[in-house]
C-alpha cells in the first residue's frame, strides 16, 4: 500500500466525520497552544532578562582573575599557589575549548598626557594584545581603524576628544587672573607659541583626532640621594581610530586609550627600572603582586591588569566558565548570572510545560476515545477491507495515521493559536511600556523597553507540531491494534 | 496432499461456533475437492453450514480441525496476516449484500484491492475501468453504491472480486438479494467470467436456477456433505 494512498484514505475518513475530527483535535489544539504559549513566554522573559544583563557589557567577553577559592568554593587557595595573570596564563587560557581569543591588557604604571596641537589631556594608556583583540574590538571602532599591529599606534575612546583641554585658552585665562593679581600658576612652564585667534567659550568644540599624529608625554620620578628627580619621555603616536560610544557602563574611564601591549611593556620598564625604585611605588603598594614578582629574580615577568577572554556565543559562556574555573581562575562578569537565569527559566519551563503536558494527556485520551468509536462504526468496513485484500498491517497503519492526523491537525491549529496569542501579547507589551516593565524590562535598557515579550522560535514550533503528531500516533496504537485484530467474519456480520 | 492453481481441497474439516463449554458444532468431517475452472454450487437448507464452509474456504475463520488447501497452499495453517495476503493474491469474494464501501464510487470500490496491493494509480485505474466495462458498467464508474441498483451493485462487487485476477472466486448467495431477471444476468456474468478467465467459482445458493447453471452441486445437510440426485432438487 502506497503512502499517498493511505493518506488519501485517512483524509477521506477524517473528512467524513468532520465534526468529530475537529472536536477531538480541539483537545490537542488547546494542549499544544498551552505548551507553545507558555514555553515561548518563558523563553521571551529569559531573553529579556539576558538582554538586560547585556546592558552591563558584552556577555561573551569576560574578565579572568586568579581564583581565591578552589572550584568547590570551600577551600581557599594558598597565595603562593594562586594563578597569576601572566603570559603563561594567557597560553593556558588559549588552550581552553570554547575560548576564541584571549586579550591581555596591561595599563601604564603611571600617568600620561596626550598632546595634539594646542590641546592636551590626561590619558590612561592600556596596552592590549593587538592580534588577539582585533576580532572583537574592531566592531567597536567608530572612526578610523583598529590597531593594525604596527608600533606607535593609538586608539582613543569616543569621549577622548571631548576631554582634551585647550591649553592655550586656559593659559590665557590664567594670565588674565595673573593680571588681576591672583598669583602665579606653578603649572605654567611656558614654551608654547601664543595663538591669538581662539574665541572664548569653545569648550564644546572638539577636535577630530583620528588620522592625526599626537604626542604622548610620560614622566618618571626617581630618587637619587633621597632627592626626587623628574624625567620626561615623549613618544610620537598616530591616532588610528576612535571607539564608538559605548552605551553600557564602560569598565574604563573616558580618557582611556588602547596602544599595543609591547609599547606599554617598554614604557613600564622605563618607568620602573629594576633596582632603581626599590623604595618607590607610584601606586603606593596598591599592587602587592607586582612588588613581589619584581623582588624576585624573574624580572621580565609581566603581570597583566586583566585578561579578557572571548567566547563564540552566549551558549558557550557557561561551559567555558566551568573550564576556566577548573584551571584555577575565576571569572567576574555579568555572564555569571546567565547560569542562574538559565536555571531559573529551565525550572519555569518545566513547570509550565508540565501543566500543558497534562492537557495533552487529556487530549490524547480524547483521541483514543474517538478512534475506538470510529472502529465500532467502521467494523463492517474493516471486515470488508480485510476480505478484499487489506492486511493486518494495512489496517493498523491506516488507523495509526488517522489518529496521528488528528494530533497533527490539533498541533498545527494549536501552534497557530499560540502564535496569535503571542503576537497579541507582544503587541500589548509594546504599546504599554509600564506593562512590559512589570514583566521584566527593569534593566538599564530603559527606554527601548521590550520588543518581544514572548518568542516562538522555529524549534519550538517544529517540536510542538511533531509532539502533537506523536501524541496522536501514540493514542492510536491501542485502537489500531484493536481494529486490525477484528475477525473479518464477525466484522462483516455486524450491522 | 497437494493441488494446483485454481484447485480447492477441504479435508476432514470440522467446525463449531462458540467458546468454552457451549460449543455448537456446525460442520462435521467435510471432504470436498473442487477442480480448476470448475463452477460449483454449494446448496443446502438454511442453517446447514454453507456460509460457514465458504468462510473457512476464504480463510475468514480457521477450522477447528482438518485442512484446507487452495492453489497448493495449506491456508488452514496461515495466521491472520498470511490469510489476508493470500486473499489479496489468489481470491475474490462476493457477498450477498454486495458490501461495497458506501462512500467510494464504483471505480474506487473496484480499485480498492489494488490500492492495498500497492498498484500504481495509473495501472489500477485502467484495470478497474476495464473490469467495470467487462461487467457492463462503463457508464457508471463515478456512481456511489447508493446510486446503483442492486444488480449493478453486485456487478461492481463481481468486478472487485476479479480485479486482482484471482484463481478462485467465492460467492455467498450472490443473487439472494436480486429479482429473478437480474439473478439470471448476474449468473450469466459469473459463468462468462468462469469461461473467459478460467476462474474457479464456488457459489453458495439455495436457488435451483443457480444450481442448474453450475457444473456440479455440493449438498450440505446438517453440517455434512450428502450425495443427492440432481433430479431430486428438480422434484422439490
Ligand atoms: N457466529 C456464529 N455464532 C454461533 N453460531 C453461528 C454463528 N454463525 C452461524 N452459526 C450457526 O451455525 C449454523 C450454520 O450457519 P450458516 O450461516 O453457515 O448457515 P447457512 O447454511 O449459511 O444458512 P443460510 O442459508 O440461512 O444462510 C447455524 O445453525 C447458525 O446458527
Ligand atoms: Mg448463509
Amino acid at each position: 500500500m502506497k503512502l499517498l494512498d493511505s493518506l488519501r484514505i485517512v483524509w477521506r475518513n477524517l473528512w467524513r466525520m468532520k465534526l468529530r475530527t475537529i472536536l477531538t483535535s480541539v483537545g490537542v489544539m488547546i494542549g499544544t497552544a498551552a505548551i507553545v504559549a507558555m514555553i515561548s513566554l518563558s523563553l521571551g522573559l529569559r531573553e529579556n532578562a539576558v538582554k538586560s544583563l547585556e546592558n552591563f557589557g558584552n556577555l561573551t567577553e569576560m574578565d579572568v582573575q586568579p581564583a581565591y577559592m578552589s572550584p568547590d568554593g570551600q577551600t581557599p587557595i594558598p597565595p603562593e599557589q594562586m594563578k597569576k595573570l601572566n603570559y603563561q596564563a594567557v597560553q593556558e587560557l588559549k588552550q581552553i575549548e570554547g575560548i576564541e581569543s584571549v586579550i591581555p591588557v596591561k595599563s601604564l604604571q603611571g600617568g600620561a598626557q596626550i598632546k595634539l596641537g594646542r590641546r592636551e589631556g590626561d590619558i590612561q594608556l592600556m596596552g592590549i594584545d593587538v592580534h588577539e583583540s582585533r576580532s572583537s574590538k574592531s566592531d567597536e571602532i567608530e572612526k578610523g581603524t583598529y590597531l593594525t599591529g604596527s608600533a606607535n599606534e593609538i586608539v582613543v575612546t569616543y569621549e577622548m576628544p571631548r576631554m582634551m583641554r585647550d591649553v592655550e585658552k586656559e593659559r590665557r585665562e590664567a594670565r588674565k587672573r595673573n593680571a588681576s593679581g591672583a598669583g602665579s600658576d606653578p603649572m605654567m612652564q611656558g614654551g608654547y607659541p601664543p595663538y591669538g585667534m581662539e574665541g572664548g567659550g569653545s569648550d564644546a568644540a572638539t577636535v577630530d583626532m583620528v588620522g592625526k599624529t599626537a604626542t604622548l608625554v610620560i614622566n618618571r620620578q626617581f630618587m637619587v640621594d633621597n632627592e626626587p628627580k623628574f624625567e620626561k619621555k615623549e613618544i610620537r603616536v598616530r591616532v588610528v581610530g576612535q571607539l564608538a560610544k559605548s552605551d553600557g557602563m564602560s569598565r574604563f574611564g573616558g580618557n582611556m586609550a588602547f596602544v599595543p601591549l609591547e609599547m606599554i611593556n617598554e614604557l613600564n620598564k622605563w618607568l620602573n627600572p629594576e633596582g632603581m625604585n626599590q623604595g618607590f611605588d607610584p601606586y603606593g603598594g596598591m599592587q602587592p603582586q607586582q612588588k613581589r614578582t619584581r623582588s624576585r629574580t624573574e624580572q621580565e615577568e609581566v603581570i597583566f591588569d586583566s585578561i579578557t577572554v572571548k567566547v563564540g556565543s552566549r551558549e558557550q559562556v557557561e561551559p567555558t566558565l566551568e573550564r576556566v574555573q577548573r584551571i584555577g581562575f575565576e571569572i567576574y562578569s555579568p555572564a555569571r548570572a546567565l547560569k542562574e537565569i538559565n536555571q531559573f527559566f529551565f525550572v519555569v519551563q518545566l513547570i509550565l510545560g508540565g501543566i500543558a503536558a497534562i492537557s495533552l494527556l487529556v487530549a490524547s485520551i480524547g483521541i483514543i476515545n474517538t478512534m475506538i468509536m470510529s472502529i465500532l462504526e467502521r467494523t463492517r468496513e474493516i471486515g470488508i477491507m480485510k476480505v478484499i485484500g487489506a492486511t493486518v498491517y494495512n489496517i493498523r497503519w491506516l488507523f495509526l495515521i488517522e489518529s496521528g492526523f488528528i494530533g497533527l491537525i490539533g498541533g498545527i491549529s494549536g501552534l497557530g493559536l499560540a502564535w496569535g496569542a503571542v503576537q497579541l501579547l507582544n503587541y500589548v507589551a509594546r504599546s504599554n511600556p509600564e506593562f512590559s516593565n512589570v514583566l521584566g524590562g527593569g534593566g538599564p535598557g530603559g527606554p527601548e523597553g521590550i520588543q518581544q515579550l514572548a518568542v516562538v522560535p522555529l524549534w519550538l514550533a517544529g517540536f510542538a507540531v511533531g509532539f502533537a503528531f506523536l501524541i496522536g500516533i501514540l493514542a492510536g496504537i491501542f485502537p489500531a491494534f484493536r481494529a486490525s485484530r477484528l475477525s473479518p467474519l464477525q466484522a462483516i456480520r455486524s450491522e | 496432499m497437494s493441488n494446483g492453481p485454481g484447485e480447492l481441497t477441504v479435508k476432514d474439516v470440522q467446525h463449531s461456533y462458540g467458546t468454552g463449554k457451549i460449543k455448537v458444532p456446525v460442520l462435521y468431517d467435510i471432504n470436498v475437492h473442487i477442480d480448476n475452472r470448475e463452477f460449483v454450487a454449494l446448496c443446502g437448507t438454511s442453517g446447514s453450514g454453507k456460509s460457514t464452509l465458504l468462510s473457512l474456504m476464504a480463510g475468514l475463520t480457521r477450522p477447528d480441525a482438518g485442512q484446507i488447501h487452495i492453489n497448493g497452499e495449506e491456508i488452514s495453517r496461515y495466521n491472520e496476516n498470511e490469510l489476508c495476503l493470500f486473499r489479496r493474491r489468489c481470491m475474490g469474494f462476493v457477498f450477498q449484500s454486495f458490501n461495497l464501501l458506501p462512500n467510494l464510487t464504483a471505480l474506487e470500490n473496484v480499485e480498492l484491492p489494488l490500492i492495498f496491493a500497492g498498484e500504481s494509480v495509473k495501472r489500477r485505474r485502467q484495470r478497474a475501468a476495464d473490469m467495470l466495462a467487462m461487467v457492463g458498467l462503463d457508464g457508471r464508474t463515478g456512481h456511489k453504491p447508493n446510486e446503483l441498483s442492486g444488480g449493478q451493485q453486485q456487478r461492481v462487487s463481481i468486478a472487485r472480486a476479479l480485479v486482482n485476477n484471482p484463481s478462485i472466486v467465492l460467492a455467498d448467495e450472490p443473487t439472494g438479494n436480486l429479482d429473478s431477471v437480474t439473478e439470471k444476468e448476474i449468473l450469466q456474468l459469473m459463468r462468462q467470467m468462469n469461461r473467459e478467465h478460467g476462474t474457479t467459482f464456488v457459489i453458495v445458493t439455495h436457488d435451483t436456477e443457480v444450481a442448474n447453471q453450475s457444473d456440479r452441486v455440493i449438498h450440505l445437510q446438517d453440517g455434512r456433505v450428502v450425495q443427492k440426485d440432481t433430479t431430486m432438487i428438480h422434484a422439490t
